[in-house]
C-alpha cells in the first residue's frame, strides 16, 4: 500500500514505531570522521525523520546493528558462566538501501547457517523491521546493478524523500494500520531504485580458486597498508575474534567478548607457536576478494559482495575492489595459459 | 631625492641597496589567496617593478624595483588586494598602514592536509584582524599539527593544532592502527591494556594520529579545537632560539587574547632607545622576567579545564 | 531462539602427563562421542580460548595436549588433577577410521602432529585385528621433544614404528634425519591400496605427501589435517576460512583430493 506524508506525519510514525522498537538510520556525526572537520555518516539510533541522513551513502554499514563492533558474550567465574544481556532491550526498525537489504541476507546465512546458528546474533535478529531507502540515483563506487542487489522486495515499509515529502510502500500490516491513523495521502509507489551505476564490474564465469596463482594480486602487496577499513565498512564482513579480559590475577573470573576482525589485519590466521598464514598484503587482498565473488557462492548459490562499493568509497590508499574484480578476468587467462 | 624612510617602511616599502629603488611587500594571512589577485601583482611588477616577484619567507610577496616616485601609484593598484585579503587599513588607496607586525604565517592547514587539527587560514586570518595594523615587531605563525610543517618554533608566537582523542572502547576492535602509529610516528601515549588502547595524556600531544589511523571511528576528535602555544623563537644575531612551550591543551580565544595582552606588556616595557626603537619581545622578556610577562600574558584569560600552563619557562639556543 | 553453542562447558583435570618440558597431557573429563582428530576449544585462564587436539580418547575422558607457546597456553600448566577447566567442543570432523580398516596404514607425524593420530594409533595398537599391516613414522625435532615416549614401547609391539629426530647430539635411541626419508623403507605390500595420515607442520606436511605419491601411495589414500586459527569452531568467525572450506567445519580432516587444492 502506497502513502504520502509530509515530515510531521513522517514524524509522528518514527514516534509511534519508537514505542516499541529503536529506530536506527544512516546519521551524521558532525566531526566524527577522520579527518578534522569532517562529518561522519553511520548508523545511530535516532528519533526524528530530519536525522535520517538521504543525500549521502553512509560510509559504515548497517551491520552493527545486528553485530555489534564488540559484544559482551558472558561473563565467567571458576564454577559459572553468565550470558550477556542483550544489547537491544526493544525491537529494531532499520532504514537501510537495497544493497545492504542483500546485505542482510548473507549475515542471516552466515549466522543463521554455516555451523551451528550464532545465538548472539539471532537474539539481535529478532523482531527487526527493514525499511528500504530508495536510491534515486547511484552514489560514486555503487556496483549493485551488477550484483544483482539495486532492487529488493523484502523491506516492511520502503521510503523515498521528495522534497518535503516521504512517499512510503508499506508491507508490514501493523504499520500499515499506524500509517492509516495518521494525515496522509494514499497512492501507488514503487520504491524508486538504480538501474545503472557510472561503476561496473564482470564476474568472469570461469573463475576459480586457480586464480590465486595470478601475478594480479602481487601490485596489492606495496599498495595495501592492512588497515582493514575495507572490512570494516563492509555489510557482509562477518568476522570477529576472541577476547577474554580476566577480572582476577588467577584468570579465572572475567568476560569473553568479541569483536569485529579484519581478514586485512595483522594476526588474522595466526596459530599457536606464532606461525601465520597469510603474510604479504596482495594474498589477504586475493583471499578477500575471492570470499565476496567466489568462495561464498560456492557454499551458498550467489555471490557475497552486494555492490555498495564502501571499501573502494573509504580506502586511504585509494585500492579499487570493483577494478580488482574486473581484473579477474584477465588474470584467469594468464592462469590457464592462454593469453 | 627627498624620501622619508621611516614612512615608507611604515606603509610596506622598503630601502633597498639600489639607490632610488624600492620594494612592495604584499601581505597575504595564512598564506592562502584567491589566485585573481596573482595577475594584479604581476601587473604591478611588469608596470613599475623590474618584472619579478620575489615569495617572502614569511607567505607574502615582494615586488622589488619600484621607483620611489611610483609608491602611490603602486598602493592605489594594491587597493584590491588589500580589500580583497581584508587586510584593516586606515585611509583606502594609501596601502598598509604598518609593518611591525609581520604577515601571519601559516601552513596549508585542514582545508588541504590530512594531517592538519584545524582551519589554520581560518585562524591566521582572525589574528590577523586583531593584530593589525602595529608597527611593534610581532611575527606569529600557525601550523595544522605538531609536525610543524610551518616551523612555528621560530617565531614569537607559535600556535600548533591538537586534537583530544577520544575512545569509543565499543568500536575498538584491538587492531593496533592506532598503538603503531603513534609509536611509530609520534610519541608512544598508547599502550594496549585488555585489548584496548590507553592513553598516556600526560604524554599525548594531540596530533591526532591514533583518530586518523582507527579503522572502525572508535577514536574520534575532541569537539573543542586546542593548541600548544610557544612563545618567543626567534633566528637574529645575538641569540637565536627555539620558542618554548607555554600552553598545552589552550583555546582559540585564549591564544587571541595573549598576544593582545603582550602587546600591552612590550608597550610597557621596551627600550625606546633601541635601534630603530625596536626590540624583539623575547629580549624584553628576557629583561622583565618571564613572571612578570606571565602575569601580563594571562590577565582576562580564562583557559580551558585541561590546559597546561608551563611555568617557570626558560630558552635555550646560542648565544654569541 | 538457537541454543547459545559459544557456553563452555566445566570439565575436571584427572590427570596430567609431562612430556617434555613444553607438552602436557590433560586427561579431562568428558561424557560423549569424540573421533581423533576433533578439537576442543579450551578455556585457558589468564590468556583465553585456544584450540587443543584430541589426543587421546578414554572411557569418559579425552586427552588434550597442550604445547606451552609462548603466553598462548602457559596458564593452563598451572592446573593440576582436581582443577576445571572450561571446554567448548569436540568440533571438526576427525579422523574416520573405517577409512583405515584393514588396510595398510601408514601414519606419518611430524612434533606435535602426533597428537591429532595418536587416537588412530592407539585404536589399532588395542585393535590389532583391525589392521592389515602398519607404519607409524613420528618425527621430532630432538631427542627432548618426543611426545608420548612411553608410548612408543606398547605401540612398537603392534606395529613398525620409526622414530627420528632432526638432530640427537650423541643420543642414539632413535634413528636421525627428517620423516621423509624414512618413507622409501615403510614396509608395504600393495602400494595403490595402502592409506596413509600425514600430519604435521605445512612444509613436513608437502614433503612428505609428495613422498608418498612418489612412492605409489593414490591421492584418494592420503589424509592430512590442517592446523588454522579456529577461534570459533563454529564456522562463523572466519578465522580458519581457506577458500570455500571452514577447518572447523569441514575439517580439520582433509582427504588429500581436496586439501592439495586449498590455497591459504
Amino acid at each position: 500500500m502506497g502513502y504520502q506524508l509530509n515530515v510531521q506525519g513522517f514524524n509522528a510514525l518514527l514516534s509511534e514505531l519508537s514505542q516499541e522498537y529503536l529506530i536506527y538510520a544512516p546519521k551524521c556525526y558532525p566531526g566524527g570522521n577522520t579527518f578534522s572537520d569532517t562529518d561522519c555518516i553511520r548508523y545511530g539510533e535516532i528519533r526524528r525523520a530530519e536525522e535520517i541522513v538521504f543525500d549521502r551513502k553512509s560510509d559504515y554499514s548497517f551491520k552493527e546493528v545486528l553485530f555489534p563492533v564488540s559484544e559482551t558474550l558472558f561473563y565467567f567465574t571458576e564454577e559459572h558462566v553468565k550470558e550477556g544481556d542483550c544489547p537491544r532491550k526493544k525491537g529494531a526498525v532499520i532504514f537501510l538501501r537495497s544493497c545492504d537489504l542483500h546485505g542482510v541476507k548473507n549475515l542471516d546465512e552466515m549466522f543463521g547457517g554455516n555451523g551451528p546458528s550464532d545465538y548472539y546474533y539471532q537474539r539481535l535478529r529478532e523482531n527487526v523491521k527493514f525499511v528500504l531507502m530508495g536510491c534515486s540515483a547511484a552514489f560514486e563506487n555503487c556496483f549493485c546493478v551488477d550484483m544483482g542487489s539495486n532492487v529488493s522486495e523484502d523491506y516492511d515499509f520502503s521510503v523515498d524523500k521528495k522534497d518535503d515529502f516521504y512517499y512510503l510502500d508499506c508491507k508490514d500490516k501493523e504499520i500499515g494500520e499506524i500509517i492509516s491513523g495518521l494525515p496522509h495521502g494514499e497512492m501507488e509507489v514503487c520504491p524508486e531504485h538504480v538501474t545503472q551505476t557510472k561503476v561496473q564490474v564482470r564476474i568472469p564465469e570461469n573463475l576459480d580458486a586457480s586464480v590465486a596463482k595470478s601475478t594480479m594480486w602481487d601490485e596489492y602487496d606495496n599498495r595495501c597498508i592492512a588497515c582493514g577499513r575495507c572490512n570494516f565498512v563492509c555489510p557482509t564482513c562477518t568476522c570477529f575474534t576472541m577476547q577474554d579480559l580476566f577480572y582476577t590475577d588467577n584468570g579465572k573470573a572475567g568476560e569473553r567478548r568479541r569483536v569485529w576482525a579484519s581478514c586485512m589485519v595483522d594476526g588474522y590466521t595466526d596459530v599457536a607457536g606464532g606461525g601465520s598464514y597469510r603474510k604479504k598484503n596482495g594474498e589477504r587482498m586475493r583471499f578477500k576478494v575471492l570470499h565476496k565473488v567466489l568462495d561464498y557462492k560456492q557454499r551458498n548459490g550467489h555471490h557475497m559482495c552486494v555492490g555498495c562499493g564502501r571499501c573502494d568509497d573509504i580506502c586511504p590508499e585509494y585500492i579499487s575492489f570493483s577494478n580488482c574484480i574486473n581484473k579477474l578476468e584477465k588474470a584467469m587467462e594468464e592462469v590457464s595459459g592462454n593469453e | 631625492m627627498d624620501v622619508n624612510t621611516k614612512k615608507l617602511k611604515k606603509n610596506a616599502f622598503r630601502v633597498t641597496k639600489e639607490r632610488g629603488l624600492t620594494a612592495s611587500r604584499v601581505r597575504v594571512p595564512g598564506g592562502n589567496l584567491d589566485a585573481r589577485y596573482l595577475s594584479l601583482l604581476q601587473e604591478i611588477a611588469e608596470k613599475y617593478g623590474n618584472g619579478t616577484v620575489h615569495i617572502t619567507n614569511r607567505q607574502g610577496f615582494e615586488i622589488p624595483g619600484i621607483p620611489f616616485e611610483q609608491m602611490p601609484r603602486v598602493n592605489e593598484m594594491l587597493q584590491p588586494v588589500i580589500e580583497g585579503l581584508n587586510i584593516n587599513q586606515e585611509e583606502p588607496g594609501k596601502g598598509y598602514p604598518a609593518s611591525g607586525t609581520r604577515n601571519i604565517t601559516a601552513c596549508i592547514g585542514n582545508r588541504v592536509c590530512p594531517f592538519a587539527c584545524y582551519d589554520t587560514t581560518a585562524f591566521a586570518k582572525r589574528i590577523e584582524k586583531a593584530v593589525f595594523p602595529n608597527d611593534l615587531h610581532f611575527k606569529i605563525a600557525l601550523t595544522g599539527c605538531p609536525n610543524d610543517c610551518a616551523k612555528v618554533r621560530m617565531h614569537d608566537f607559535g600556535i600548533i593544532g591538537m586534537t583530544e582523542p577520544h575512545l569509543d572502547p565499543q568500536r575498538c576492535v584491538n587492531c593496533q592502527a592506532c598503538v603503531k602509529a603513534c609509536r611509530q610516528k609520534s610519541v608512544q601515549a598508547l599502550e594496549t591494556v585488555n585489548y584496548r588502547p590507553q592513553r598516556n595524556t600526560e604524554k599525548c600531544i594531540g596530533c591526532g594520529e591514533c583518530v586518523i589511523n582507527c579503522p572502525t571511528r572508535a577514536w574520534t576528535r575532541s569537539d573543542k579545537k586546542y593548541y600548544r602555544l610557544t612563545l618567543f623563537g626567534r633566528s637574529g644575531k645575538k641569540n637565536p632560539r627555539l620558542g618554548e612551550d607555554f600552553i598545552k591543551w589552550a583555546d582559540e580565544d585564549s591564544i587571541v587574547k595573549i598576544i593582545l595582552n603582550t602587546y600591552d606588556y612590550v608597550k610597557k616595557y621596551i627600550n625606546l632607545q633601541a635601534p630603530g626603537g625596536k626590540e624583539h619581545i623575547g629580549y624584553i622578556v628576557d629583561r622583565t622576567g618571564f613572571e612578570e610577562y606571565k602575569k601580563w600574558a594571562l590577565k582576562d584569560v580564562t583557559l580551558p579545564e585541561i590546559a597546561e600552563v608551563s611555568t617557570p619557562m626558560y630558552w635555550k639556543g646560542i648565544k654569541y | 531462539m538457537s541454543e547459545n553453542a559459544y557456553v563452555p562447558f566445566l570439565s575436571e583435570i584427572k590427570e596430567v602427563i609431562k612430556h617434555t618440558a613444553v607438552e602436557y597431557t590433560f586427561r579431562m573429563a568428558y561424557e560423549g562421542e569424540v573421533k581423533p582428530g576433533q578439537f576442543f576449544e579450551v578455556s585457558i585462564p589468564k590468556f583465553g580460548e585456544a584450540p587443543i587436539s584430541v589426543s587421546g580418547i578414554g572411557d569418559g575422558t579425552v586427552d588434550l595436549t597442550i604445547r606451552r607457546v609462548g603466553r598462548v597456553t602457559n596458564e593452563v600448566f598451572e592446573h593440576y588433577a582436581g582443577d576445571k577447566l572450561f571446554l567448548r567442543g569436540p568440533y571438526g570432523n576427525g579422523f574416520d577410521l573405517d577409512n583405515y580398516k584393514n588396510k595398510e596404514l601408514v601414519v606419518i607425524a611430524g612434533g606435535t602432529g602426533l597428537s591429532p593420530v595418536k587416537g588412530i594409533v592407539d585404536y589399532f595398537a588395542a585393535n590389532p585385528g583391525e589392521k592389515k599391516g602398519m607404519t607409524l613414522v613420528a618425527g621430532f625435532k630432538t631427542p627432548n621433544d618426543i611426545l608420548f615416549v612411553e608410548e612408543f614401547a606398547r605401540w612398537k609391539k603392534a606395529m613398525d614404528v620409526i622414530l627420528t629426530v632432526d638432530c640427537a647430539e650423541g643420543d642414539t635411541s632413535c634413528q636421525i634425519g627428517l620423516v621423509t626419508q624414512y618413507i622409501p623403507q615403510i614396509h608395504i605390500e600393495q602400494v595403490e591400496e595402502a592409506v596413509a595420515v600425514v600430519v604435521g607442520p605445512p612444509m613436513m606436511m608437502k614433503f612428505t605427501v609428495a613422498g608418498l605419491l612418489e612412492r605409489g601411495f593414490k591421492e584418494e589414500n592420503i589424509w592430512i589435517s590442517q592446523e588454522r586459527k579456529m577461534c570459533c569452531g563454529l564456522g562463523k568467525c572466519g578465522h580458519c576460512k581457506i577458500q570455500d572450506r571452514y577447518v572447523c567445519l569441514d575439517g580439520p580432516v582433509f582427504c588429500y583430493t581436496e586439501g592439495k587444492n586449498l590455497i591459504d
